[in-house]
């Protein structure tokens, strides 16, 4: 870690982003107590997470990258425990544990030992002990690497459901981009150790630049033409194999002019794709190259996702 | 709830955890009940005949000589497993679970601890229950067994420290579960298997030096003469020696881990 200066709000879901390795898992373990820094000083829920760090402890949940959980016991038997070592008396704790187990869905499998839990669920209840003592703030070491896209959705939901019921602070690391987006209000960016960036991700992607308008046509024989059309709208922008593109400054507003333009000079279109900004081109700019597996990580979720339609 | 209610529960949770994991562990747990058995059941029948040889102790049988062996070796055995636990929660991540809650540091290492004792209390009462189906009779009664019992949990507890000291140090299941031929020769080395006053030389002389010898022979009391003072707290201070021992050097290498963790 090199310098790194953050500042996270109450009731805030913070994104921590950045490749393996970066150094997102290592500030984690520092902010809970579990490493201690060569140097400089981290205040979690106002405490000094070194000269208080019980009850830093006290004040946060944790779920580590990998859900540290013993595969003897069973998801009730572990809420049980959990409640005991932060101190929550029996019948208190056994009652939020039962409610837990159904928030994260797992009410049926709550007498099955863990080891046979899939990594899905593993996640689930991971999440649902760190949530037992009703902590302010809730790290979260990427919750959803290596779950399945409908796992990581419904991660993403308990997530969402906790910061807007509950209030709770979240910090979350994540290598998704995606993940980042959807769910945190601020990000901030890490490369090889050094914060590189910080903002709202609309802001963020804002002072990346346009949205870009991505062009397919019926036949290449017309792609200098259409180039012709598009630059009406907009400077042009790397395209891929078959497309034209160009910046539009408009976004969606300027599609209708688009697709009438291109139709005024008969030009057959196969696609027209609408590519925002992404938080990818956020770290490409800031750290000169793309982040690893950025590509692999899309999740179909309802209302999101690039604009795009088909002729 | 308040800290001593809050700090009594943690630990009782822990205990119960660790008593629970290794009895849900039959690879490692039956073995070591099982073992001592058999190894019993084997020198009982094919040296039964040495109880004969002048110098021996006065026993009913080579079973009544034997059977506070057993114990302690089953005992030793299982209390290995408090060490493996350990470092199977550091391996996968669950002790930093522990340590990044607001659990008090000491419960954790005690938890685990009480657990192996009551395990090792538990292995004492099954060992006298099957040799007394093969006719064993203990002289001290049922308070002598009780004596044998209460000294098996402690020395549980002290071999369990020594194992869970190695578990913290390495972080290996492996590393710590290699200890095991180190007791395994710790109890060779003493009167376990045959009377100090007919051994000679070299082992004669390691037996008496070797304090498993001093613990083994008081137990044997019990179960071959009666239940004295002497005898039980013989046994019970130097198993409660070796807790402090491992307990002491198990503390410091604990503390030692959270101040470089934490």
């Amino acid at each position: 870690m090199d310098g790194i200066d953050l500042a996270v709000q109450p009731g805030e879901i913070f994104g921590f982003l950045g490749p393996n390795g970066a150094g997102k898992s290592t500030t984690v373990r520092m902010l809970t107590t579990l490493l201690k820094p060569s140097g400089g000083r981290a205040f979690v829920a106002g405490y000094d997470v070194f000269k208080e760090a019980h009850q830093v402890r006290q004040a946060i949940g944790v779920a580590l990258q990998d859900a540290a959980i013993d595969p003897l016991m069973t998801g009730r038997e572990l809420l049980r425990l959990q409640a005991t070592l932060h101190g929550i008396p029996r019948r208190k704790g056994r009652a939020k544990g039962e409610e837990l187990l159904e928030t994260v869905g797992l009410m049926s499998a709550a007498a099955r030992r863990v080891g046979t839990y899939s990594g899905g669920m593993r996640r689930r209840l991971d999440l649902a002990l760190a949530l037992i003592h009703g902590p302010q703030i809730l790290f979260l070491d990427e919750p959803t690497t290596g779950l399945d896209p409908n796992s990581r959705l419904a991660v993403w939901d308990e997530v969402r459901k906790l910061n807007r019921e509950a209030g709770t602070t979240v910090f979350l690391t994540t290598q998704y981009m995606e993940e980042a987006d959807r769910l945190a209000g601020r990000i901030a960016i890490i490369d090889d150790g050094r914060l590189v960036s910080e903002g709202t991700p609309a802001v963020l992607k804002a002072q990346v630049g346009d949205p870009s308008i991505h062009v397919q046509l019926a036949s290449n024989e017309d792609r200098i033409s259409a180039e012709a059309v598009l630059l009406d709208f907009g400077a042009p922008a790397a395209a891929r194999s078959g497309y034209v593109a160009a910046r539009l400054p408009g976004g969606a507003n300027q599609m209708a002019a688009v697709v009438r333009a291109l139709d005024d000079a008969h030009l057959p279109v196969e696609a027209i794709e609408l590519h925002m900004p992404s938080l990818d081109d956020v770290f490409q700019v800031a750290t000169g190259h793309r982040l690893e597996g950025a590509e692999d990580d899309a999740v179909a979720e309802p209302g999101a996702g690039e604009v795009a339609a088909e002729k | 709830m308040n800290t001593a209610a809050a700090a009594a529960a943690q630990y009782l949770a822990l205990s119960r955890r660790a008593m629970f994991g290794t009895l849900r562990k039959p690879t490692s747990f039956v073995p070591s009940l099982l073992f001592p058995l058999m190894f019993l059941a084997l020198t009982s029948s094919s040296l039964e005949r040495s109880i004969s040889i002048e110098g021996f102790p006065e026993v009913d049988s080579f079973l009544q000589f034997a059977v506070a062996t057993a114990v302690i070796q089953g005992v030793i055995f299982g209390s290995i497993s408090a060490g493996s636990g350990m470092a199977e929660d550091i391996e996968g991540g669950f002790f930093e679970r522990l340590i990044a809650s607001p659990v008090a540091r000491t419960s954790i290492l005690a938890g685990r601890l009480a657990g192996t004792a009551a395990l090792g209390f538990c292995q004492a009462w099954i060992y006298f229950a099957v040799t007394s189906i093969f006719g064993l009779s203990v002289e001290g009664g049922l308070a002598g067994m009780l004596a044998v019992a209460i000294v098996a949990a402690a020395l549980a507890a002290g071999v369990g420290s020594i194992s869970v000291a190695l578990a913290i140090k390495t972080g290996s299941a492996e590393a710590t579960e290699g200890s095991f031929p180190l007791f395994f020769a710790l109890l060779f080395l003493s009167s376990a298997y045959f009377p100090r006053s007919l051994m000679e030389g070299w082992f004669k002389a390691a037996a008496t030096l070797n304090p498993m010898s001093y613990l083994l022979e008081s137990l044997r009391s019990i179960v071959v003469a009666e239940l004295s003072a002497l005898n039980f707290f013989t046994a019970l201070g130097i198993a409660l020696g070796v807790l402090v021992v491992g307990l002491a050097v198990a503390s410091a290498l604990l503390k030692r881990r959270l101040a470089m963790d934490a």
